[in-house]
């Protein structure tokens, strides 16, 4: 059991904290990619949160606050061992230019699947390496949005970025996802090879 | 023309505006699919919540795209529910953090 040293601290920590050891882990999990670093990330959370458990605000939500301490654990590790190919793959949407209102996925599937069904026929674990292959800024923006549930707000807090910014990160971050998971139901034979050219990011050209 | 024959005409006129629509708020096209991900993500507030709403429920063309993303998200969040941590990683956080009182 946790000693009950710190006045009312440790039982608030089990009773606020402790609940979003799952949620925590998944986005730990998406973070670092391997379960073993996924759980010294974890732990580490953890630890961090509970030694500065007196800086918390009871009544804002914990969630956001361990997901905050478990991005900055993560990036400070990550500090070391850089991983050149994500920052080559941000610049490289960063200049996808004018985006389309219209998801240029939907004229590939127009006519064929039209409200995109197939996105729910990829298995379970295409679809997280597909998120896994995002740059990590909008890993975590399409994971705390999409999967957790987080607001833009929470989302900018965390980061400390604007709202405009997350939304922009949303937007690039969910395209990119989606033409990955199209391209392999394509290769996965659920969807027919589409006809049209378009670039690797899937927007139209300038 | 009298003041009456007046007001009945602009009374027309004011009906047949109503009739086609006018100061009903369809948004358009474009307005709609720009809001989608703040419609999906609960971003908006209740008037053009609805306005937003209003437009897929009726528009044929961006219909689909709202089911589009729903369907992307779907995927995610099944994905991602799919996902356990190891067993007992709650007692060795917990451990861990009682080791550190001791320490």
């Amino acid at each position: 059991m946790i000693a009950a040293s710190r006045s009312n601290a440790p039982s608030s920590f089990e009773e606020e904290a402790l609940p979003h050891l799952e949620a925590v882990y998944r986005f730990a999990l998406r973070l670092s990619g391997t379960p073993d670093q996924a759980e010294d990330l974890v732990q580490d959370t953890f630890l961090r949160a509970y030694r500065s458990w007196g800086q918390y605000t009871p009544g804002t939500r914990a969630k956001s606050w361990l997901f905050t301490i478990c991005r900055n654990v993560f990036l400070r590790q990550r500090e070391r061992g850089r991983r050149h190919d994500e920052i080559v793959q941000r610049h490289a949407a960063a200049r996808g230019g004018v985006v389309d209102l219209v998801n240029p996925l939907w004229r590939s599937l127009d006519g064929v699947d039209p409200e995109g069904a197939f996105f729910r026929s990829i298995l379970d674990d295409e679809v997280l390496r597909a998120i896994d292959r995002l740059p990590e800024d909008y890993r975590t923006a399409v994971v705390l949005s999409d999967v957790e549930g987080l607001t833009y707000i929470e989302i900018a807090e965390m980061t400390g970025v604007p709202v405009g910014t997350v939304k922009s990160r949303l937007f690039r971050g969910r395209r990119q996802l989606q033409r990955v998971l199209y391209d392999y139901a394509v290769e996965a034979g659920v969807l027919p090879v589409a006809s049209g050219t378009r670039d690797e990011e899937g927007h139209v050209a300038p | 023309m009298s003041l009456l024959e007046r007001l009945k005409r602009l009374l027309g006129r004011v009906r047949r505006w109503k009739e086609a629509g006018g100061g009903s708020e369809m948004i358009s096209c474009e307005q709609a699919l720009s809001a989608v991900y703040e419609y999906l993500d609960g971003e908006l507030e209740a008037g053009p919540r609805e306005q937003v709403k209003a437009h897929f429920d009726v528009c044929a063309r961006c219909y689909p795209h709202l089911r589009l993303e729903e369907s992307f998200r779907t995927a995610l969040r099944g994905a991602s529910g799919s996902v356990q941590s190891p067993p007992g990683l709650r007692e060795r956080v917990m451990d861990l953090i009682a080791r550190s009182e001791d320490g």
